[in-house]
């Protein structure tokens, strides 16, 4: 990443006084500002007759894409990544109650649904789904996470999940670590250049079908067939432009049923898998045993005894929408806290920084729900995974800053 | 968000109404055995708290409900149409915001929010027997 350079001549008396490479560029994205000089020239400078600011976009911060159904910036997957890194989310003091946003010490989560370019009202009239990227607008997206990236402050819109209109906007600093999260953020080919990372998280039909049922049949008018009509209506707006995105995301945590349980439809044991895309910029997959080979564990036995229905552990090498990847599945459920930390000291590549991280993270949020199964373990390690990659990424962009200092 | 209630502890089973708390961990801050595993005793006929009206707030309550008539209606006409799904879109939007609010509410113990912050307070030190 480039910073501005300036070449002053000799003879530029202005007081030219450049805070900073960032601030140097607002606004200047690409290209070059040329002040023409009107004293004299110097020579020296073979040539060059005026003084140029060369400013080449510098990332400044690192964006994570996170694809997920119906939630925005209150997931668990969201505290966990945010936990990790340190601190609570919360949404912006002082703002619209209603916001969706949220932010820590280190990270702002945005939730993708505040870029709807129609509103409930709008998306009835002209009947389409919040799914349909009629619904979005990509441009100011686009903007908005460049504009971020470079550590511009933005003004962004609030998409008001109870009233269903478009709020007044809210400022947004830029962050060391943003995330953004919602149905689509590898739609857009250039917004998914911009990530450093993406996940996309895939919940199987029967298990969402279970979720949802577990969610809202406490819920005064939901019915099992309104939840069924529900799920099936918006199911082909999902499957042409939301389900597509698996394609792109650098790690997918896939979730369906547990094979364990024969005809189990409660959803509770769960079979997850992690989908690890090969090959990856400061990301290395997971692995059990022999990176490369295929395994297949069930860790109780005569040093771990587990109750029903146990644990099954795989992995192994294998191909996704023509890309490689390794994949490391877990189906079954957690008891205890031993269990957690014998699979823990099998697993390799994990990015802890300490012995018994994982664990220790899992158990600090016991209550969140996926506490015991394959999804809070996958979705931790997916964040101590991030947590590597940005410490990878800002080492990287300090030694570049002292390379081109020694230039 | 779907993740809800999903995979929670094995506890729960003993419950009655799905729309019971999720019984807090009994076990005290800082010891190591896990929560969702204290529901293993034979008195696991325990009393939970039932909340015995919908927790959510009421208004949402209210736009969830008209927004699913309203969906049936539409639906009733043209099953395949972009109004049918996109009211049940509206359905699910709605029915996610209630599930937030929802979770808002949980009456949270100012005791508990203050020991997360501060577990080395004299008011947070747990001891192990």
């Amino acid at each position: 990443m480039a910073t501005c350079t300036v070449y002053p001549a000799p003879s530029l008396h202005s007081s030219c006084s450049f805070p900073g490479p960032a601030k140097t560029c607002l606004g200047f994205q690409q290209g070059q500002v040329i002040f023409l000089t009107s004293g004299r020239r110097s020579g020296r400078r073979g040539g060059r007759s005026s003084s140029e600011i060369s400013c080449s976009a510098e990332a400044k911060t690192v964006v994570i894409g996170l694809a997920a159904d119906s939630g925005c910036g209150k997931s668990t997957f969201m505290r966990r990544l945010t936990s990790v890194f340190g601190g609570a989310a919360e949404p912006p003091k002082g703002g619209n109650p209603d916001s969706n946003t949220l932010i820590s010490d280190t990270t702002t989560v945005i939730c993708l649904d505040d870029y709807h370019s129609l509103d409930r009202t709008g998306r009835k009239e002209k009947g389409v789904t919040a799914l349909d990227p009629q619904a979005n607008d990509f441009d100011l997206m686009y903007e908005q996470v460049k504009a971020l990236k470079e550590g511009v402050t933005v003004d962004k819109p609030i998409y008001n999940h109870v009233t269903g209109l478009l709020d007044p906007p809210e400022l947004i600093d830029p962050p060391k670590i943003l995330v953004i999260e919602g149905l689509h953020p590898m739609f857009d080919a250039r917004v998914r250049d911009l990530l450093d990372f993406s996940i996309y998280l895939d919940i199987s039909n029967e298990v969402k079908f279970a979720w949802k049922i577990q969610r809202d049949m406490a819920e005064r008018g939901h019915s099992l067939e309104s939840i069924k009509a529900s799920i099936e209506a918006r199911k082909p707006d999902f499957d042409a432009y939301i389900d597509p995105q698996k394609q792109y995301a650098d790690a997918v945590i896939e979730v369906l049923p547990t094979r364990l349980i024969p005809d189990d439809n409660e959803g509770k044991v769960l079979r997850v898998r992690l989908i690890m895309k090969e090959g990856v910029k400061h990301f290395s997959p997971v692995y059990l045993f022999d990176d490369g080979s295929t395994i297949s564990w069930i860790p109780c036995g005569r040093k771990l005894t587990c109750s029903y229905p146990g644990i099954q552990f795989s992995y192994g090498p294998d191909t996704y929408y023509s890309n490689e990847v390794s994949v490391l599945e877990m189906d079954g459920q957690f008891d205890r806290l031993d269990e957690l930390i014998y699979v823990e000291s099998h697993l390799s590549n994990l990015s802890t920084k300490f012995y018994g991280e994982v664990t220790q993270q899992m158990l600090k949020h016991a209550d969140f729900p996926g506490s015991n199964n394959g999804t809070g373990l996958f979705q931790t390690i997916i964040g101590l995974k991030i947590r590597d990659l940005y410490e990878q990424i800002v080492a990287e962009r300090a030694a570049a800053a002292v390379e081109a200092a020694k230039v | 968000m779907a993740t809800a209630t999903a995979g929670v502890s094995t506890s729960a089973r003993g419950v009655v109404s799905s729309k019971a708390e999720l019984p807090k961990p009994q076990l005290s801050k800082g010891m190591l055995r896990l929560p969702w595993a204290s529901g293993r005793r034979a008195s696991s006929r325990r009393l939970v708290l039932v909340a015995s009206s919908p927790s959510t707030p009421p208004n949402i309550s209210e736009k969830v409900v008209e927004s699913i008539k309203k969906a049936e209606e539409t639906c009733a006409e043209d099953a395949a149409s972009g109004e049918c799904a996109a009211a049940w879109d509206e359905v699910e939007e709605l029915s996610a915001a209630a599930s937030h609010a929802r979770d808002k509410l949980k009456a949270s113990d100012p005791l508990e929010e203050y020991c997360k912050d501060n577990p080395e307070t004299d008011e947070c030190r747990t001891y192990e027997d």
